[in-house]
């Protein structure tokens, strides 16, 4: 148990340095990942930082007025695009646990002009937000970071709403296993 | 990635946690050349994976997923 924490703290550690040191000077992930038509509504910052796996937005029933936290925002551009749809009614809480990147999703929300984006630092593994508050659960490509995703899902389960919405993109692996080298590689974890 | 579940298991883990309706809607391979546009994957473990890995897995070494979900009317069921 001893050892499965300190393995867990680890992993923490190494993905922390890893999104820590990203400076983000490239739309190459956002070029593949969304249309040119939702890149227009996100600013550039936003997009140039992009770390996540796949588009869930295009499947995610966002609906004006609802409340929706995004696990893991990074550097905003899935917060922008999910508070566009909310509209002023509603609003988007912006999770993360680096400092760095709450100043990256607040700075890209006030110039896409958004007043309805919220920034909470916090782990996804212990959500600081009361039981059943959120509408929405939005996340793209963080639940794979966390040692522990079943409290992960358990807490995303506690703070929505009964008959609330989860709309997630993340990794997913074969039944094969990577060779060794490269799972031992602290990169392997981070990304 | 090296956290990354199987898809079984992602789902299960979500039912467990009190999610119905659990759909994936989106399976795309993601390759050695995918990963090389995050600045997270260094270039030391690029050129690792293609050192290492069989030509036909370097096209797919994993796969991204998008899933929805609905919590049940009676909320979590798992704290894990």
């Amino acid at each position: 148990m001893a050892r499965d924490l300190q393995r867990s703290a680890e992993i923490r550690e190494i993905v922390r340095e890893a999104y820590a040191a990203v400076d983000g000077t490239t739309e190459a992930v956002a070029c593949k990942l969304y249309s040119p038509e939702e890149l227009a509504l996100v600013p550039p910052s936003a997009a140039q930082r992009a770390l996540g796996v796949a588009n869930h937005l295009r499947y995610a029933d966002i609906a004006p007025g609802e409340t929706v936290l995004d696990l893991g925002c990074g550097a905003g551009i899935d917060t922008i695009l999910a508070a566009r749809r909310t509209g002023p009614a509603g609003r988007v809480i912006a999770l993360d646990f680096l400092p760095e990147m709450l100043e990256r999703t607040a700075q890209a929300a006030a110039e896409a002009g958004l007043a309805n984006v919220e920034t909470l630092e916090g782990e996804i593994e212990a959500i600081p937000l009361p039981d059943g508050s959120v509408d929405h659960v939005i996340s793209n490509g963080v639940v794979n970071l966390a040692p522990r995703k079943r409290r992960v899902l358990a807490e995303c389960a506690r703070v929505l709403r009964p008959g609330g919405k989860l709309s997630l993109a993340d990794l997913t692996v074969g039944d094969e296993d990577l060779p060794a080298e490269i799972l031992a590689h602290p990169a392997t974890w981070a990304g | 990635m090296a956290g990354a579940l199987t898809e079984r298991d992602f789902v299960d883990k979500l039912e467990r946690a009190g999610f119905a309706a659990v759909t994936v809607h989106s399976r795309e391979p993601v390759s050695i050349d995918d990963l090389a546009l995050y600045p997270l994957f260094t270039q030391e473990l690029i050129e690792l994976m293609r050192a290492l890995l069989p030509p036909e897995r370097q096209g797919a070494v994993a796969t991204a997923v998008v899933v929805t979900a609905r919590l049940g009317r009676a909320g979590g069921a798992e704290a894990g």
